[in-house]
C-alpha cells in the first residue's frame, strides 16, 4: 500500500525524518518536574478518598459495620455499592466494561475495588478507617491457575455470566457453543485441515506458554476534580478535573455534562502502553466532589496495579510440512486467560483468525481456543501483548528449521504468500530488504542448536523473528491549524504518552509548508479536537496523515488570502485601534486567480514566476482557520484482514550467551531490522522499538507472577518482588532502518511498538544454544533445572 | 519528637511538620508543594523519588522528614532552577532521554549527583550510578547518551565542573 493522499510520495524531505530531530515540546517540563500527573495535584481543602481493596482472590462482601470507621476523626463519609449515586455510575470508557456494575460487593480478584469507598481529610486517616471497617466476607472460589480452571468439575467462578468472547465485528458470538463451567470455546477453522494433515510428510508438536505481565503505569493512577461555578457567567458548575487524562468525552457520558463544562488541562499521562482506560479512582472523583463540595483526590497504590498488559496462555502448536520447510496444516490449540470482569478481548479471541498464519501460504488452518474466566487480573484494553499470536510461528519455523538443517530465515521466505493476497506467490519485497539488512547488521551465520560454544565457555544461541509492520489506528482524526499574526498554529489536547507524537505531526505540518519545525506553533489546548487517539508510533502516523490533509486545506486558504490581501490591503487610516498588529506589504497577486498561485519553501509566489513571491508569515494580516475531519486510508489490518496482504515488514535477531555451570543468560546482541515506511521522528521511532525490546525480555528473563494457591492471593504486587529490567539489564538494541514508502500512513510510515514486542525470541535462543526448552521467565533456576542441574 | 523540623531545601531554610510517620516525599508534595520527585512504588525500588541530601541521593519515599534535621535537601526542582545545570537538562531534551516522563527528575537528580562526584564519568558509571532507577518505558539506552553529552558540556564551559 501506500499514502495516497496528497504528496504521499513526497521526496527530498527537510524536516521529516531528519537526524538530529528537535527536542519534545514538553521535555522540558517532564525532565524537571514541572510536569504534573494525576497524583501529584494537590489542591487547597482537598478531600481524599480510598476504596476498600479485597485481600481476596474471590470473595462477596456480605455485610459492612462501618460504625468505628465513622467515629475516626477525619473521616467524612463512608460510602458502599449500595448508595444511589455509585449505581447510578455506569462507567463509558470502552464498551466491553459495560457489563459490569461499576462498584458492587463481589470482588473477583484480590486487590479489586470492592464495596466501599473512605472520604477523609487526609490519606492516612482513609487508610485507618478502612482498617477500622469490620468486613463480613463470604470466600468464593477462584481460579487462578488456568488449567485448573478448565478442568471438568472446576468450582465456577462467574456462575450465570455467559456473554460469549467477540471482538466487536472481527469475530461475533454467533455459532460458539455455549459456555462449560469456567471455559468459552471458540473454534475458526479455514481449508480442510484434516485432510491436509492426512497428507503431512511432516509433523511437530510444540506447546508455548505466553507469560502474562503486568500493568506498568509508572504514575499511580489517581484523579483529583473539583466543581466551580462558570466564572463569568455564574452557571451551574462546570467540571475540573486532573489525573483523566483525554477522557473528557467518557466523562461527559458518565455524569451527564456536556463537553464544554468540562475542563481537564493536565496533558500528562505517564506510560499507558495501549492500557488506555479508566480507573475507578479517575472515574469516581466528580461524584464525590460534587456531594461534599469541596476538590477530592482519589489514588491508586502500587500494589493495585498488578494487572494484564498481557494474559497468560498455554499453547499446543501441530504444523504439517514438506521436506523442503513449507507449512501445509496447522492446529493451534490455546488454552486462554479471560481475566477479571471487564477485561478486553484483546489477548484472546482478539487473535483468532488474523495474524501470522494468514501471512503464510498454508491454508489448512485451525485455531481452537479455550478462554476460562479466572480471578488474575484485568486486560483494560490490548495492552503490550504480541498481537496475534506471533510467538507460535515463530517457534514453528525456528523448529522446522532445526529439523531440517536450515537457517529460519529461509523457512519464513519460503512459507511466507506475497504481497497482494494469499495466492501470490512472489517474494515480499520488504521482507527480503529487512533480511539483507539485518543478516548485514548482525553478521548474520546461523548454527543449529548446541553447535557453538564461546570462547568463554557459554554456549552461543539465535533467534529470527518476523513480523508485519501494520498501521492499526482507524479513529476518525479531526484536524486543525490557525494561521495568525503570520504564524502557524497547531492546536493540540495531547495526551503526553511518551510518543513524541505532537512533534511528528508538526513537523509534517513544517515540511508540508517548507517552514522550519520551530515556526510550527504547538499550542496544547485541552478542548482541541485535535488528539494522537490510538498511542504508540502507530497513533502518530494515521494523525500525521490527516493532519497532512489540513495543510493543504490551509494552503489553499494562504493562496485567497495572499490574493484578497493584494488587492484589498485594508490597513486602516488610524493605527491607534492596531496597536501591535503587523500589516505585511502585499505581494504581486493582484489580479491573479488561486491556481496560479503556489505554496511551498516557506513561500507563497507565482508558478509563472517563483521569484515573485512573499513569506507564509508576510501573507495577511488576517487570521485563516483550516480544518479536516476525516478516516484515514485503512491499513493492512483492514483491508488484509491482517495478513492477507503484506506491505511493510520487520524482523529482529537475538543473540544469547547461555552459562551451563550458573545458569545465567546473557543477550549478548538484539538486533531490528525493520521497514517503517518513512521515518517520522527518528529518536521517537528508536526508542519505541527499544521500549519494545524491553517489554519483551522484562517477560522472558524477569516478570513473573505468583498467586498463592490456597487463597489465589496475588503475592508480588511490588517493584521488589515484581522485577522489570533495569538499566544493567536491557541490551543495546541495534537497528537498521528502512524507508521503502510502502504503508498507508503519512509519507507511507506505519506504527512500530506493538509488532516487535514478542514473548518467545530469548526461550527459542537459549533453545538453539543449550537444546532445551525453558519456560519463561527464563531464570537461572529454571535454565539449570531445564539442563538437569537442578 | 520536634513537632517542626528546620532543614534547607534547595539553598532556602524552612520548617516542616514532622510527624513521625511522615515521608519526606510526602512533605515536599503537600507541604511544599514540590511534585518533581515522584511517587512510584512507595518502598525504595524505584529510584522515581530521588532527592540529594547532604550532596548523596536518597529516596524520599524512605526517608521521614524527622530524620532531615538540618540536612541540605536538593530536588530537582532547585536542580532546574541552576543555571550550573542546564546543560543536563538540555542533553536530556536533546537526546530524548524520557518518554512518558514520570520517572525522569528521578534519573536526573541521580545524574546530578554522579556528575557531581564524577564530572567525567564513563558509560559504564553512568550505568552503575543509574541502577536504581527503573523507567517503565524503557529509556534506558538514553541516558548514558545525554549525561556523558552534558558532562563534556559542562567541563567545557569555563572550567565547568572542575573550576
Amino acid at each position: 500500500m501506500a499514502d495516497i493522499g496528497a504528496n504521499g510520495d513526497r521526496e527530498n524531505f527537510k524536516v521529516v525524518g531528519g537526524q538530529g530531530n528537535p527536542p519534545g515540546v514538553v521535555s522540558y517540563a517532564m525532565a524537571t518536574g514541572l510536569a504534573k500527573y494525576g497524583v501529584d495535584y494537590v489542591l487547597p481543602n482537598m478531600l481524599h478518598a480510598k476504596f476498600l481493596h479485597s485481600p481476596y482472590a474471590n470473595a462477596k462482601v456480605a455485610g459492612i459495620n462501618d460504625a468505628k470507621a465513622r467515629a475516626l476523626s477525619g473521616v467524612v463519609d463512608i460510602l458502599t455499592w449500595e448508595d444511589e449515586d455509585i449505581r447510578d455510575l455506569v462507567p463509558r470508557c470502552f464498551d466491553f466494561l459495560s457489563d459490569r456494575p461499576w462498584l458492587d460487593n463481589i470482588a473477583d480478584r484480590s486487590g479489586a475495588e470492592v464495596a466501599a469507598i473512605v472520604v477523609a481529610e487526609d490519606e492516612e486517616t482513609c487508610e485507618e478507617a478502612l482498617r477500622l471497617l469490620e468486613i463480613e466476607w463470604e470466600m468464593l472460589p477462584h481460579v487462578t491457575d488456568l488449567r485448573e480452571g478448565n478442568k471438568l468439575g472446576a468450582p465456577v467462578v462467574r456462575p450465570g455470566e455467559d456473554a460469549k468472547p467477540t471482538f466487536w465485528n472481527y469475530l461475533s458470538a454467533e455459532g460458539q457453543p455455549p459456555k462449560r463451567g469456567n471455559t468459552y470455546t471458540v473454534v475458526d477453522i479455514r481449508g480442510d485441515v484434516c485432510e491436509a494433515f492426512g497428507e503431512a510428510e511432516n509433523l511437530i508438536e510444540y506447546d508455548l506458554r505466553l507469560p502474562p505481565f503486568a500493568t506498568r503505569s509508572p504514575n499511580p493512577l489517581a484523579s483529583v476534580a473539583w466543581w466551580e461555578k462558570h466564572p463569568y457567567t455564574g452557571e451551574e458548575p462546570n467540571l475540573y478535573i486532573e489525573g483523566s487524562v483525554r477522557w473528557r468525552d467518557a466523562l461527559s457520558l458518565t455524569y451527564k455534562m456536556p463537553m464544554e463544562k468540562i475542563y481537564m488541562e493536565g496533558l500528562f499521562m505517564g506510560g499507558k502502553y495501549c492500557d488506555w482506560s479508566l480507573r475507578r479512582c479517575q472515574e469516581v472523583t466528580p461524584l464525590l466532589a460534587k456531594r461534599y463540595g469541596r476538590p477530592v483526590r482519589c489514588a491508586d497504590r502500587r500494589e493495585h496495579m498488578y494487572d494484564f498488559l498481557m494474559n497468560e496462555r498455554f499453547i499446543q502448536m501441530k504444523v504439517a510440512f514438506t521436506k523442503d520447510g513449507l507449512i501445509t496444516a496447522i492446529d493451534d490449540y490455546s488454552l486462554c486467560d479471560k481475566g477479571g470482569r471487564g477485561s478486553a478481548p484483546f489477548g484472546h479471541v482478539g487473535d483468532l483468525s488474523q495474524g501470522p498464519y494468514k501471512t503464510t501460504k498454508c491454508k489448512s488452518v485451525r485455531q481452537k481456543m479455550e478462554v476460562v474466566d479466572s480471578n488474575r487480573g484485568v486486560m483494560w484494553l490490548s495492552g503490550q501483548h504480541c498481537p496475534f499470536n506471533w510467538d507460535t510461528i515463530t517457534t514453528g519455523i525456528y523448529i522446522i528449521a532445526e529439523q531440517l538443517g536450515k537457517d529460519p530465515i529461509d523457512i519464513a521466505r519460503l512459507n511466507l504468500h506475497g504481497p497482494t493476497s494469499p495466492d501470490d506467490t512472489n517474494p515480499v519485497p520488504s521482507f527480503d530488504k529487512c533480511v539483507e539488512a539485518g543478516k548485514k547488521l548482525m553478521d548474520w551465520n546461523w548454527h543449529p542448536s548446541g553447535a557453538k560454544q564461546l570462547e568463554d565457555g557459554r554456549m552461543h544461541g539465535a533467534c529470527f523473528r518476523y513480523q508485519m509492520t501494520p498501521r492499526h489506528s482507524m479513529k476518525e482524526r479531526h484536524s486543525k491549524l490557525e494561521y495568525r499574526d503570520g504564524v502557524v498554529h497547531m492546536p493540540s489536547r495531547g495526551p503526553i504518552i511518551g510518543t513524541y507524537a505532537v512533534e511528528a505531526n508538526a513537523m509534517v505540518v513544517a515540511e508540508e509548508l517548507g517552514i522550519p519545525y520551530e515556526d510550527v506553533s504547538i499550542d496544547f489546548d485541552a478542548v482541541a479536537a485535535h488528539c494522537i487517539y490510538g498511542g504508540g508510533s502507530d497513533g502518530t502516523v494515521g494523525p500525521a496523515w490527516a493532519m497532512k490533509e489540513c495543510v493543504q486545506i490551509l494552503k489553499e486558504l494562504l493562496k485567497e488570502a495572499a490574493i484578497d490581501y493584494a488587492e484589498n490591503p485594508g490597513k486602516p487610516n488610524s493605527s491607534f485601534h492596531n496597536v501591535g498588529q503587523h500589516f505585511p506589504t502585499p505581494g504581486p497577486f493582484r489580479g491573479c486567480g488561486p491556481e496560479e498561485l503556489e505554496v511551498a519553501d516557506g513561500r507563497v509566489f507565482l508558478k509563472s514566476e517563483p521569484s515573485k513571491g512573499i513569506l507564509i508569515s508576510e501573507v495577511t494580516h488576517k487570521n485563516i482557520v483550516a480544518t479536516h475531519s476525516a478516516w484515514p486510508p485503512p491499513g493492512v489490518w483492514v483491508t488484509g484482514n491482517m495478513g492477507e496482504i503484506l506491505d511493510l515488514m520487520n524482523t529482529e535477531y537475538c543473540e544469547v550467551a547461555v552459562d551451563a555451570e550458573t545458569g545465567e543468560v546473557e543477550i549478548l546482541r538484539f538486533g531490528i531490522a525493520a521497514d517503517v515506511g518513512k521515518i517520522l521522528r527518528r529518536t521517537s521511532l528508536e526508542s519505541q522499538i527499544d521500549q519494545a525490546v524491553f517489554f519483551s525480555q522484562g517477560c522472558q528473563q524477569f516478570e513473573d507472577m505468583f498467586y498463592d494457591p490456597k487463597t489465589g492471593v496475588l503475592l508480588n504486587t511490588n517493584m521488589a518482588d515484581y522485577k522489570v529490567p533495569g538499566m544493567l539489564d536491557v541490551p543495546i538494541v541495534e537497528k537498521s532502518i528502512l524507508e521503502t514508502r510502502a504503508g498507508n500512513g503519512v509519507y507511507g510510515a506505519n506504527g512500530m511498538s506493538h509488532c516487535i514486542t514478542n514473548t518467545n525470541m530469548l526461550i527459542i535462543a537459549i533453545h538453539n544454544a543449550a537444546g532445551v526448552w525453558v519456560e519463561p521467565p527464563a531464570t537461572p533456576d529454571k535454565v539449570l533445572k531445564a539442563l538437569g542441574k537442578a | 519528637m520536634p513537632e517542626t523540623i528546620e532543614l534547607n531545601i534547595n539553598g532556602i531554610a524552612k520548617q516542616l511538620d514532622a510527624a513521625p510517620n511522615r515521608t519526606l516525599h510526602d512533605a515536599l508534595q503537600y507541604q511544599m508543594g514540590l511534585t518533581g520527585a515522584k511517587h512510584m512504588c512507595d518502598r525504595g525500588a524505584c529510584g522515581s523519588c530521588t532527592v540529594i541530601m547532604d550532596g548523596r541521593p536518597v529516596l524520599s519515599c524512605s526517608i521521614l522528614v524527622c530524620e532531615c534535621e538540618g540536612k541540605a535537601i536538593e530536588t530537582i526542582e532547585g536542580i532546574a532552577a541552576d543555571p550550573k545545570w542546564k546543560p543536563l537538562v538540555d542533553a536530556y531534551c536533546k537526546w530524548d532521554a524520557m518518554q512518558c516522563g514520570y520517572c525522569t527528575p528521578g534519573f536526573l537528580t541521580t545524574a546530578k549527583a554522579l556528575i557531581d562526584r564524577s564530572p567525567n564519568p564513563s558509560e559504564q558509571d553512568c550505568r552503575e550510578a543509574l541502577a536504581g532507577n527503573i523507567c517503565m518505558c524503557g529509556t534506558y539506552p538514553r541516558h548514558a547518551t545525554a549525561i556523558l553529552e552534558a558532562a563534556r558540556n559542562m567541563n567545557s564551559e569555563g572550567g565547568g565542573l572542575n573550576g
